[in-house]
């Protein structure tokens, strides 16, 4: 069984995160972000969901110990919302209030073929809830996708198998969100 | 996947090992109380005993039908009336996170007076994950307090048990449905009630009001569903907002509230849509609430927003 556990940085939907990787027979747990990550380490995870956070939790400087998750991961990471936005920052890219937020429905557009986005169309249904976005791409990145009002909605580092995404997958409502989990669980397994 | 059987063999297993005494749950009669009851009665039998409170705020009928209920599951159970007080206890609050508050205690501490009387040890929620979600804790932001979590005070007398915390509302219907149950499809209603069905004041007058309309719209909705109109949608109710709009009845002029209506389409409560209710039904709740509310109510509205922006009640 692949184990991939979720990172809790205070999101509405980290416990959601958990049910989707459940549902689709991953072995999974939440932690804390103040885990240590050779607690993580010792447990022999194949992958890690980065939570989205209370309010504008990415742009304090510090979200727990996901530096260290960063830096140290050799396996998958996706970080999700304020995850995604911590992940930017941390390579060297920015976040910042939206100049509009998303909230609910929105159409997300791919830009690029992707391993995570296998079976996901040009263009589906995400939902969202942000009031941050990341503003300015690290330079080791990539985007894969966008909606109308935010530009990076989806990207990848360029070597590492590190994933950011600023709409939610976890939740009901988005309509390929299951597939994405079944793409990034491939990742993790190989 | 989850299995519900799995489950209930595991909880039922696991409760027997943690109550040792007596057990007292809280029992509204909606599906999460239910199966709670019915997995605390498989694993401890008579030592648990159910409490239904009727806090005035209840729906139509709803607390007479609860009663019929504990009687037909077999349940030991007390029922208190307690409308009185829980009215007192909100006169003046308009604020819906004091209100939710106050009911919470409210609640706890008529558990722990019946709790106190009988020797009972502990208190059985049916407290689920959007619940103690949206509550918020050291992490989270607070949504809203739901009673039986953000609502609890801190210095509780009695120990918590809470076997559905990691459950979704559709999660806790399959328990339902393999423990067959007949709430397994009900929809959800809140523990505060019909209080955070008024915004502003939940005064008794005012929930006279919106209990009606509440049961007009259930009505209307349960009958386009039956006639197979529309899908049912996961909640369906009416709001009572106090803010005046000119109206005109009988060649003269009135001056009275609003109601709207509700009503989503969701799996889990964590993200909604609201429903695409035909004209035809929802003409007909307007017809049938201002005929029957005439003297409070001259404008009805359909409120067409999703979750997130806006939260399934409107407090």
């Amino acid at each position: 069984m692949v184990r991939i556990y979720v990172i809790d940085n205070g999101g509405q939907w980290t416990h959601r995160e958990w049910r989707t990787l459940r549902d689709i027979d991953v072995d999974t747990k939440i932690f804390p972000n103040t885990t240590p990550f050779e607690e993580l380490d010792n447990e022999n995870i194949d992958g890690l969901v980065l939570s989205g956070g209370a309010p504008s939790v990415a742009l304090e400087s510090k979200l727990g110990n996901c530096t260290e998750y960063l830096e140290k991961a050799y396996f998958p990471i996706l970080g999700i919302c304020a995850g995604h936005q911590f992940m930017a920052q941390f390579f060297g890219g920015e976040a910042a209030p939206s100049k509009v937020p998303e909230l609910g429905k929105i159409e997300l557009t791919l830009l690029k073929d992707d391993m995570l986005f296998e079976g996901v169309p040009k263009k589906s249904i995400v939902w969202e809830s942000h009031n941050d976005e990341v503003s300015v791409l690290p330079k080791t990145f990539e985007v894969l996708g966008e909606s109308e009002s935010c530009k990076i909605q989806a990207m990848r580092h360029k070597e590492k198998p590190f994933y950011g995404l600023q709409f939610h997958p976890e939740v009901e409502h988005t309509e390929y969100g299951e597939q994405i989990f079944k793409n990034f669980v491939n990742m993790c397994k190989t | 996947m989850f299995d519900a059987e799995k489950f209930i063999e595991k909880t039922v297993d696991q409760l027997q090992e943690k109550i040792k005494g007596k057990a007292l749950i809280a029992f509204s009669g909606g599906v999460d109380s239910t199966v709670c009851a019915a997995l605390v009665n498989n694993a401890i039998g008579d030592r648990l005993i159910a409490v239904h409170v009727d806090t005035g705020y209840m729906r139509k009928n709803e607390s007479i039908d609860v009663k019929k209920m504990m009687e037909e599951l077999g349940l030991n159970y007390r029922f208190i009336d307690a409308s009185k007080e829980f009215y007192a206890s909100l006169k003046n609050v308009e604020d819906p996170e004091e209100k939710r508050k106050i009911i919470g205690e409210k609640f706890i501490r008529l558990f722990e007076k019946t709790a106190k009387e009988e020797g009972i040890e502990y208190l059985v929620q049916g407290t689920i994950a959007p619940d103690w979600i949206e509550s918020g804790d050291e992490l989270r932001d607070t949504i809203k307090s739901h009673h039986n979590v953000g609502g609890l005070p801190e210095d509780i007398a009695v120990k918590l048990v809470e076997p559905l915390r990691d459950l979704y509302k559709d999660e806790v219907r399959k328990v339902a449905r393999v423990l067959k149950l007949p709430v397994s499809e009900r929809q959800p209603f809140p523990g505060p009630g019909l209080a955070i069905r008024i915004i502003g004041e939940a005064t008794p007058k005012r929930t006279e009001v919106i209990r009606e309309a509440c049961y007009i719209v259930e009505k209307e909705i349960e009958n386009a569903v039956k006639q197979g109109i529309i899908e049912k949608p996961w909640q369906y109710f009416a709001v009572l907002i106090p803010v005046k709009t000119v109206g005109v009845q009988g060649d003269k002029r009135v001056y009275g509230y609003t109601i709207a209506i509700r009503a989503v389409q969701s799996v889990d409560a964590m993200t909604c849509k609201y429903s695409h209710i035909p004209h035809e039904v929802l003409d007909n709740i307007s017809i049938k609430i201002a005929n029957a509310l005439g003297n409070e109510i001259n404008r009805i509205v359909y409120d067409v927003t999703n979750k997130p922006p806006g939260t399934v009640e409107w407090e």
